[in-house]
């Protein structure tokens, strides 16, 4: 199948004009809803069962933790406060310090405030997170080991025996997240049995592992003391959300070399992202360097950075929606990121909000990136869906920040800040919301009165050429929707439909009802809106199909009206034709004297001119000429006149039923008054068509004169009406030696041919 | 010996006057078989053997059949006489080729036209018989048309407005495969003649035009004519045994 640009429409030079809509189809982009077959459908419920037991062994192991049920916090000083508990025994002693955690055999634990924050990947200090691992482990030992014994800093003692954490120590938010990781999971494996692509491979490992740090960030953040149960996952709480983050950082720049467009060495870029990141997280495990936290915070920011410049320059060598798409994608994320690091940075220096700002920070870190990973096929639906998406995520992480700041430097307590702050998000979402829907329209607003005004004038436009509906049609779809290329191809479709995600959409032009079997209906290809800045949505093609169906029902009843008035007139034609003609026979037949016949004979021919221009469309002049010639010198030869005839054209014009029936019955007319009253022996004949101008002389060598002083009868004078009628001139002179011309001149003949 | 003759007119007056311009043309013209409809038409036919040829009677000669009937259209007479030993003229009202050329296809060997005088109608009838059929330069196009695009073009018509692009008079329709000998395509000389008398030359320029005599073109007019009629015929028979007719 291949596909030839427009012809008439303007074509924009894409790099490659020789677009074959079926590439498109077979390089489906990753960025589209994965739809699955029946046979694959078990394979995907085969893995997210999978997945869900995999969800069900790690709740619970979590489940099966020991741990005393109580709610700490951390006052000024940095000691862990108890903040209220349902045990019976701690239940009176709100707002005491803990000192120390011991064992019946002595071990003792001295917990501080970082104990409280189960994400040592988050802590700003090498010092610190050591020491907080450390904390962690032991303090998880220690329960593991039986009673233990709580000593407050007032000198008093409390033994409780840990019990196990049970589900619903788990909390809702960690369900809600849990459920979240399982959803991410699934979309990437169905993306992948959709269609096996490395593309949609890196997708997948990018959606696992953006689900595994939501994993690790909800068991990090499980109340109570004793989060991470395993001794020995200490070291494992810390590299394995680096290698998480490696990973999702070397797919994510992989699939970039990849799509939307695949770049030289792709193959190379690949393997070169992928050693990099491993030879960091060997680093990082093996010889973690200073300052092992800003290294990551660097290396994820440096990833994000390669993205955005990867997509820019993709979309720089050639304008594609995609590239732009995920070029604004990765600078929201790559800023995102950004002001993480540098909100948890600053609040880190301060003991009480180090905490809360690390558990901020690793919920936007993961977060933010699992939303866009979930909105990504999702984007070319609907215009709405990426844009707010998007928007709702910035205006998430800008609340964040804000709550961070409000911690850090004003005296709110946390939840006044936090709904202060949610409050400023949901503000700065509806403003950007507004700002993205004026700037992202592009050059027109494609509102309901752009719409209208367009089709209207399309519809006048084919009502008055219906022959050049095609190009017409590609005309109105090319100002609403501004494609960088318009194609023409042949396939059968029903409707309008969006392909490659959104890189292209394909309307059916459905203009003819008559199509010989076995030929495939036109259709056109349009290619990477708004210039290539917007991809094509379910919604534009629902638009493109309801402009076609009202063209199309323009043109249709224009076409049944027209057909209505030709075949009334061809009613009328024949009633005229069959009735009056044939009582005009019999008369004729009766006359009394050869004149009278021969006129009701030139009435019954004007009779049939007349009804011939009613019922017949098309007259061409050339036909019309050689019907002229072949009567009117068959008529002078009966009459034993000598017939001249000259006919030039410079084009075949079509004449309208008023000039064909006016010069028919003209011509008639003055070969009659020749015949009549000449007595001529040559009659000469001349028309002639030199642009707008037609001239036509009848020249006789007769025994006329003076034509200025005659008496116009009926047959003279109709002809000076009908001469006028098609605008032109008529003037009878004398000719030389004798007889009589008669020039008529017509100027703009054929002006609306 | 006998030259039998059936006008078939429903017009009374017409009819009279036919006579007169039959008897007027021909003098052994002397039994001439008056019909004013369809069914009577038919059955003078059968008394003189019947539509398929089997004549042991004595059969009509010259049948001259009114296109406008009340009980018909004269083409269903003439589609049915295409064996009939007899020279066929249709006399109509009509001038154009729209009623003319299918009249023509259903195997008439020429047309009058009513509105012609008297003198015009006894020369034109004398020609038809001797085998020089009149020709309007709009039924050489016509005939032009038919024999370019084949025996399966049939009737065609000239879309105007349509947003199938056309090119000139035809659309494009599936052909037979089995296409007709050669006998039905026109020979280089008679497609000029026919040329030239789509563009309303008379015969005598065009003899005067091609360098050859006037009889020769008449001759080319004859042929086409003929032509035309087994072309028809067969497509006539190719349509018949494609709806299994046949």
């Amino acid at each position: 199948m291949s596909a030839r640009p427009v012809a008439g429409l303007p074509e924009r030079q894409g790099p490659d004009s020789a677009f074959e809509p079926g590439t498109l189809e077979r390089e489906r982009s990753a960025l589209q809803p994965p739809r699955l077959t029946a046979r694959q459908r078990p394979a995907l419920a085969l893995l997210a069962l999978l997945t869900f037991v995999g969800l069900l062994v790690l709740v619970r192991q979590l489940a099966a933790t020991p741990w005393i049920d109580a709610q700490w916090r951390a006052d000024a000083g940095g000691a862990v406060v108890l903040q209220s508990s349902p045990l019976p025994a701690l239940a009176a002693l709100d707002g005491l310090s803990l000192a120390s955690v011991s064992n019946a055999q002595g071990d003792t634990v001295i917990p501080d405030a970082l104990v409280l924050h189960g994400l040592p990947r988050w802590q700003v200090s090498d010092a610190l997170r050591q020491s907080q691992v450390g904390q962690q482990q032991s303090l998880a030992a220690l329960l593991g080991q039986g009673q233990v014994q709580l000593n407050w800093r007032d000198g008093s003692a409390v033994t409780l025996q840990p019990t196990a954490r049970g589900v619903a120590g788990l909390g809702v938010p960690f369900f809600v997240v849990a459920a979240l990781a399982l959803t991410l999971a699934a979309l990437g494996v169905s993306a992948l049995l959709a269609r096996p692509q490395l593309r949609n491979l890196l997708y997948l490992l990018m959606c696992l592992g953006q689900a595994a740090q939501l994993l690790f960030v909800a068991t990090g953040t499980l109340p109570g003391l004793g989060a991470w149960p395993r001794s020995g996952a200490g070291a494992g709480a810390v590299l394995g959300p680096l290698a998480l983050d490696a990973l999702t950082a070397a797919a994510a720049v992989h699939a970039l070399v990849l799509h939307p467009r695949r770049q030289a060495h792709a193959g190379w870029w690949g393997a070169g992202v992928w050693l990099l990141a491993l030879v960091w997280w060997c680093l990082a495990w093996l010889a973690p360097p200073p300052g092992v936290w800003w290294w990551a915070q660097a290396v994820a920011l440096a990833a994000a950075a390669t993205c955005w410049w990867l997509a820019r320059h993709s979309y720089r060598s050639e304008p594609n929606p995609f590239a732009l798409v995920v070029q604004h994608l990765a600078g929201l994320v790559g800023c995102g990121l950004l002001v993480v690091t540098a909100l948890v940075a600053l609040a880190s220096m301060r003991p009480e909000t180090a905490g809360p700002a690390a558990a901020l920070g690793a919920w936007a870190w993961t977060l933010l990136p699992g939303a866009l990973l979930l909105l990504a096929p999702f984007a070319s639906r609907s215009r709405q869906v990426l844009r707010d998406g998007a928007l709702l995520a910035g205006a998430a992480a800008i609340a964040a920040a804000i709550h961070l700041v409000f911690m850090a430097s004003t005296s709110l307590g946390f939840t006044n800040s936090l709904l202060l702050a949610a409050a400023l998000g949901v503000l700065v979402f509806a403003l950007a919301r507004r700002w993205a829907r004026a700037t992202t329209m592009g050059r027109h607003a494609l509102d309901a009165e752009f719409t209208f005004e367009q089709l209207y004038r399309a519809a006048r436009d084919v009502q008055m050429q219906p022959g050049r509906y095609s190009q017409l049609l590609g005309r109105l779809l090319q100002d609403m929707f501004e494609p960088c290329e318009v194609l023409e191809a042949r396939r059968e479709l029903r409707q309008a439909r969006v392909v490659g995600g959104g890189a292209a959409l394909e309307v059916p032009l459905r203009g003819s009802s008559r199509r010989a079997p076995g030929q495939t209906s036109p259709m056109l290809v349009l290619r990477y809106a708004r210039g290539g800045q917007r991809l094509f949505t379910d919604d534009d093609a629902r638009l493109a199909d309801r402009l076609v169906e009202q063209l199309r029902r323009a043109v249709a009843y224009d076409r049944a009206v027209e057909r209505g008035r030709s075949e009334e007139r061809q009613r009328i034609a024949q009633d005229l034709h069959d009735d009056i003609g044939a009582r005009l026979l019999t008369l004729m037949y009766q006359a009394q004297t050869p004149a009278m016949e021969e006129y009701i004979r030139l009435t019954l021919k004007d009779l049939k001119t007349l009804t011939r221009g009613l019922a017949a469309g098309d007259h061409r002049l050339s036909h019309a000429a050689a019907e002229w010639k072949a009567d009117l010198t068959q008529r002078l030869a009966a009459a034993q006149v000598q017939p001249v005839w000259d006919f030039t054209h410079d084009r075949d014009v079509p004449l309208t039923m008023v000039q064909w029936s006016a010069l028919t019955r003209v011509l008639r007319e003055l070969v009659s008054n020749v015949l009549q009253h000449a007595q001529a022996s040559s009659v000469s004949i001349q028309i002639s068509l030199e642009g707008p101008i037609l001239l036509l002389h009848v020249a006789d060598d007769g025994r006329g004169r003076a034509p200025e002083t005659w008496a116009h009868g009926l047959g003279l004078g109709g002809v000076r009406k009908r001469i006028k009628l098609i605008g032109g001139e008529v003037a009878w002179r004398e000719n030389e030696p004798h007889g009589i011309v008669c020039e008529i001149r017509v100027t703009d003949f054929g002006g609306l041919g | 010996m006998t030259v039998k003759v059936m006008i078939l007119e429903d017009n009374p007056v017409a009819r009279s006057f036919l006579c007169r311009v039959v008897r007027e043309s021909f003098t052994d013209a002397n039994h001439i078989t008056e019909a004013g409809d369809l069914q009577s038409a038919r059955k003078h036919i059968a008394l003189t053997g019947g539509a398929q040829g089997l004549h042991g009677t004595d059969p009509f000669k010259l049948i001259l059949v009114d296109l406008e009937l009340p009980d018909g259209n004269g083409m269903e007479l003439l589609a049915e006489l295409r064996r009939y030993p007899a020279t066929k003229i249709v006399t109509t009202l009509y001038s154009d080729d729209e009623h003319l050329f299918p009249a023509l296809q259903c195997g008439a060997d020429g047309y009058l036209l009513k509105e012609d005088r008297f003198e015009v109608l006894v020369e034109e009838l004398q020609k038809i018989v001797r085998g020089q059929p009149p020709l309007s330069p709009a039924i050489a196009r016509r005939l032009l048309a038919h024999f370019r695009h084949g025996p399966g073009s049939g009737d065609w018509q000239a879309p105007d407005s349509g947003f199938v692009t056309t090119s000139g008079f035809t659309t494009s329709r599936p052909v037979p495969m089995e296409m007709a000998p050669e006998t039905e395509r026109l020979t280089p000389r008679e497609t000029e003649v026919l040329t030239f008398l789509s563009k309303g030359f008379t015969i005598k320029e065009i003899a005067s035009l091609m360098g050859i005599k006037w009889f020769t073109v008449n001759d080319h007019i004859k042929s086409i004519y003929k032509k035309l009629n087994v072309s028809s015929r067969a497509e006539a028979a190719v349509l018949a045994s494609k709806q299994g007719l046949v």
